[in-house]
């Protein structure tokens, strides 16, 4: 097998994976056997599996196997980044098409990976000309660690390259790569105190919730709206109906409204914005996961190598999407940053790169996780878990805060890696993103929103698919009786307490078999002071369970006249 | 009453009775089978133009043939089948036998096999058979009560799957082209709907089809007679069907008192919490367009407090009845004499009788009462 055919390959493999990632949140459905599903493919994050367990003081041995991919990582790298993660896949695609042309090598070491920022340099700059630095800055060796050549692992130098000039011996690569680490360890930190909000941007979750809630719905309502245009034309009727019954319920929804989407359309949109700017930009600066795969990748054993065939043409260091080939170096690279995705070995018009297996560390770069960035990342951590601990939504919770049933809010926070597994399985899509209800520190965690949809009295389906246990899996019987919230009617906005009218759809809809509202003959007397008696609403607090069929269904427009808040004396 | 004897109608009704096509089962039947097969001789009794209908599986024709024994045992003064009452029908009779306008069955037990089965087609025997409804060839919808996901049948929130199945296999039997049943809970989804209910497995195992009804079918409509509403999204397959059975079950609701056939109307339309509004006049107008043409009343068991959607079996009473009609407001009227109310106590029936849709004076109707264990006339009592 050539390179190149290797190189296909992981392109093959890569759309199979994000093809099986996607099909995993579709099949998150409530009667769906369990064998693929949206918790499946948590299991294979060992950043959420190792902090979800930390934080939530747990060992939850469902999460196991993405301890055994972390192990790997140290054979293969982060052949994961390269070759599974469906973000990463994501990335690529979206990457700008790289123009195949013999231009003159780019050699700026950090290049940004379009390809006219690369045809704009030149191959050879003076020390003191170090090209303009875009965004993130990368002034190599200005804040990284000063580390003497001493320090360095042999490095196959091959032949004397100008841009090593006035860099520094072992100043290498850019400081700002080692953002991601600072992210990580903020996020282990946090771990550790029993906060897992940053998850928000791990990249499988991200991926999933984006599937979930951005990706999902938006389809279905494109679909939706298309057939409904349609099924004006008759004879298209029968093939609508059979393609509506085939899709419905499973990739479709029925109704499927999510909020908070503009956020994590903003999240991923920028990730991918970002990766326009320079190939798998995230992946480089910021991804946490990448960052755990880094460090143990960086100790691999299946390592790249260039020999001495090597005629410094730069075709690897262009292909490289990951911009870890240095021609400053004679075009190595580091194994903590590189994703195994054989460009460079295809790129080579030489045959010279290789890659072997031998156990080394890769260090010595700019930036290199330290001693100094975890010191930062704790104060950071304290702080920011002081920020979040000090804002009065944990002194005063806001009232409608209601969590899935049998969610403790202290398990929920400790325990929720974010993932939106939930959220898709809810049948009524009451489950929402909590944006603002838990407060900054339970953003994305799952609430109810009544409004939206109610808690199916017949479902267990959010406790069985959270990857973390952070809804607890209820049998139906108990999860009939566990309490959300109660129900309140606001008398004002009421139609029979207002006088309007009849109405007692909150009474119909309660599902409990003695219903938790009941209704009450009240005198209503109208502007021209006839009287009649109406039946109204009344809630026994001692049955009701939240779970919203009233506030879901209630007829008045807006905020229903009988609404979940959180249980007063629960 | 028009001018028809009682024992017309009794002479009638058992004739009709004979003529249950397939899939009848006596829960007490008595006689071992000595007839001929039941199936063909029957068809050509009431409906001796009509070829006969597909026939019943081997068990079940036996079965018809212990109803016929058990109910010829049990009513001397019916016809022999033998002596099949084709004579009785060319009789000079302004009623022709089989053609009640409502019929009442009971004991139409669910702890015994098919007996639910059987009471659902002895009345639409008696009521002139299914052959008056469904023509060869006709797209029939069966709109049964199957308004959430939280409890079986037992708990008497959906229609008996049995009443469903026996509508299924006598619309297949009288050669309807496809026979589907849909509704659109509130709680829980249809899927899961089905399922709980257990009108899914019925419909299948009877030849049927389930539908989850699909957002895009939901089309807004005209409704020419509306007096309140005059437009609303209908789910079009219902307005285009050949032939809509509404197969309600009687039960318990706060504000119209009674969910029966009219209320179960609300689930072919979109926006149904807007119907509560003025919620007589509306159903009037919902069903001035849909116009059911026939109506099978499922109060094998009725819900009679903590409807629609139950859940307490103490609040269910098992009364073994099955009623059918062409008129759903007389059948509507009737049922509320289950529930020990008037007609004019549910809103609903009410305004339809007001407009004309139906009748709820049921005296101007025939109504045939019977029992499923005998043919004894079991008179009606009003409340």
């Amino acid at each position: 097998m050539t390179f190149r055919h290797w190189r296909r390959a992981r392109q093959a493999v890569q759309a199979l994976s994000f093809l099986a990632f996607t099909l995993a949140v579709i099949l998150t459905l409530r009667d769906a056997p369990a064998t693929l599903s949206a918790a499946t493919m948590m299991r294979l994050d060992p950043l959420a599996a190792s902090t979800a367990m930390i934080a939530a003081r747990r060992w939850l041995p469902r999460l196991v196997p993405a301890f055994l991919l972390l192990g790997l990582s140290l054979v293969v790298g982060r052949a994961w980044c390269g070759w599974l993660c469906p973000l990463g896949t994501l990335s690529d695609w979206f990457a700008p098409t790289r123009r195949r042309s013999p231009s003159p090598p780019a050699l700026a070491p950090e290049y940004w990976g379009s390809p006219r920022s690369t045809g704009a340099r030149e191959p050879a700059r003076a020390a003191t000309d170090l090209p303009p630095l875009p965004v993130l800055g990368e002034r190599a060796g200005a804040r990284g660690p000063a580390h003497t050549a001493a320090d360095l692992p042999p490095l196959p130098v091959l032949g004397e390259n100008p841009s090593t000039l006035g860099r520094g011996p072992g100043v290498r690569g850019s400081a700002a790569r080692g953002a991601k680490y600072g992210l990580l360890f903020v996020i282990a930190f946090a771990a550790l105190w029993g906060n897992l909000t940053l998850l928000v941007l791990d990249p499988l979750t991200l991926f999933i919730r984006g599937i979930a809630t951005l990706a999902l719905p938006g389809l279905t309502w494109f679909v939706t709206q298309a057939e409904t245009a349609l099924y004006r034309v008759a004879p298209l009727r029968g093939a609508l109906l059979a393609f509506d019954r085939a899709l419905r319920g499973t990739v479709l929804s029925y109704e499927q409204p999510f909020y908070g989407g503009l956020l994590l359309a903003a999240l991923l949109g920028g990730i991918l914005a970002f990766g326009l700017v320079a190939r798998r930009a995230w992946c480089r600066y910021l991804c946490p996961l990448g960052a755990a795969y880094s460090l143990t990748a960086r100790a691999s054993w299946l390592k790249r190598r260039v020999s001495d065939a090597c005629v410094a043409c730069g075709a690897c260091a262009r292909a490289c999407s990951m911009a870890t080939i240095d021609p400053a170096r004679g075009y190595a690279s580091d194994g903590g940053e590189c994703i195994l995705c054989l460009d460079c070995a295809d790129a080579c018009p030489k045959g010279a790169i290789t890659f072997e297996g031998s156990w080394s560390v890769d260090r010595g770069y700019a930036y290199d996780p330290s001693r100094r960035q975890a010191l930062g990342a704790l104060g950071i951590s304290l702080a920011g878990l002081a920020l979040l601990k000090i804002a009065p939504s944990n002194h005063h919770p806001d009232a409608h805060r209601l969590r899935p049933p049998g969610a403790d809010e202290a398990q929920l926070l400790a325990a929720c890696v974010r993932c939106g597994a939930c959220l898709r399985v809810c049948p009524t899509h009451g489950l929402q993103p909590s944006l603002t209800e838990a407060g900054l520190e339970g953003l994305w965690t799952p609430i109810l929103v009544p409004r939206l949809g109610a808690c199916d009295y017949s479902c267990t389906a959010c406790g069985e698919a959270c990857p973390t246990g952070a809804i607890p899996p209820l049998v139906l019987d108990a999860k009939r009786l566990t309490a959300i919230g109660k129900a309140y009617v606001d008398p004002a906005r009421c139609i029979p307490w207002s006088g309007r009218a009849e109405c007692i759809v909150c009474e119909e809809m309660c599902p409990l078999p003695q219903k938790a509202i009941t209704l009450e003959i009240v005198r209503a007397e109208d502007v021209t002071g006839a009287v009649r008696e109406l039946q109204a609403p009344v809630v026994d607090h001692e049955r009701c369970i939240g779970c919203g069929m009233c506030e879901n269904m209630c007829p008045v427009n807006g905020e229903a006249a009988i609404r979940i808040i959180v249980d007063p004396m629960g | 009453m028009r001018a028809v004897t009682r024992r017309q109608v009794l002479l009638g009704s058992a004739a009709a009775t004979l003529s249950a096509l397939v899939g009848a089962c006596a829960p007490r039947a008595v006689a071992t089978p000595t007839l001929p097969a039941p199936t063909s001789a029957v068809t050509a009794e009431t409906h001796p133009t009509e070829s006969p209908p597909t026939p019943a599986p081997a068990t079940t024709a036996t079965a018809t043939a212990a109803t016929a024994t058990a109910a010829t045992a049990d009513a001397p003064t019916a016809p022999p089948p033998t002596a099949p009452p084709t004579s009785a029908a060319k009789e000079p009779s302004p009623t022709p036998l089989g053609a009640a306008d409502m019929a009442v069955v009971r004991g139409a037990d669910p702890a015994a096999t098919g007996a639910v089965a059987a009471a659902t087609e002895r009345a639409l025997a008696a009521i002139g058979g299914i052959e008056r409804f469904v023509k060869p060839g006709y797209d029939v919808i069966i709109k049964p009560n199957i308004c959430n996901a939280n409890h079986g049948p037992e708990y008497a929130s959906t229609t008996n799957p049995e009443v469903v199945a026996a509508l299924v296999r006598m619309c297949l039997g009288a050669g309807a082209k496809r026979v589907r049943a849909m509704d659109y809970p509130f709680s829980g989804t249809a899927a899961r709907a089905y399922v709980t209910s257990g009108i899914e497995e019925a419909m299948r195992a009877a030849g049927g089809e389930m539908e989850v009804m699909a957002p895009m079918a939901y089309v807004e409509a005209d409704i020419p007679e509306g007096q309140d509403i005059k437009r609303w999204p209908f789910y079009q397959p219902i307005l285009e069907a050949d032939l809509v059975i509404n197969v309600p079950i009687a039960k318990h609701h706060s504000l119209a008192r009674l969910t029966l056939a009219g209320k179960n109307l609300l689930g072919v339309i979109d926006n149904r919490s807007a119907i509560h509004r003025n919620m007589g006049a509306r159903i009037a107008d919902l069903a001035s367009l849909v116009r059911p043409q026939l109506t099978v009343m499922d109060a094998v068991r009725i819900l009679m407090a903590n409807g629609p959607t139950g859940g307490n079996l103490n609040d269910v009473k098992q009364i073994e009845t099955v009623i059918a009609g062409a008129d759903w407001v007389a059948v509507d009227a009737y049922a509320t004499s289950l529930f020990g109310l008037r007609p004019e106590d549910v809103s609903y029936i009410a305004a339809a009788a007001e407009r004309g849709l139906g009748t709820t004076d049921l005296d101007s109707m025939e109504v045939a009462e019977l029992d499923l264990g005998g043919m004894a006339y079991i008179p009606r009592q009003h409340p």
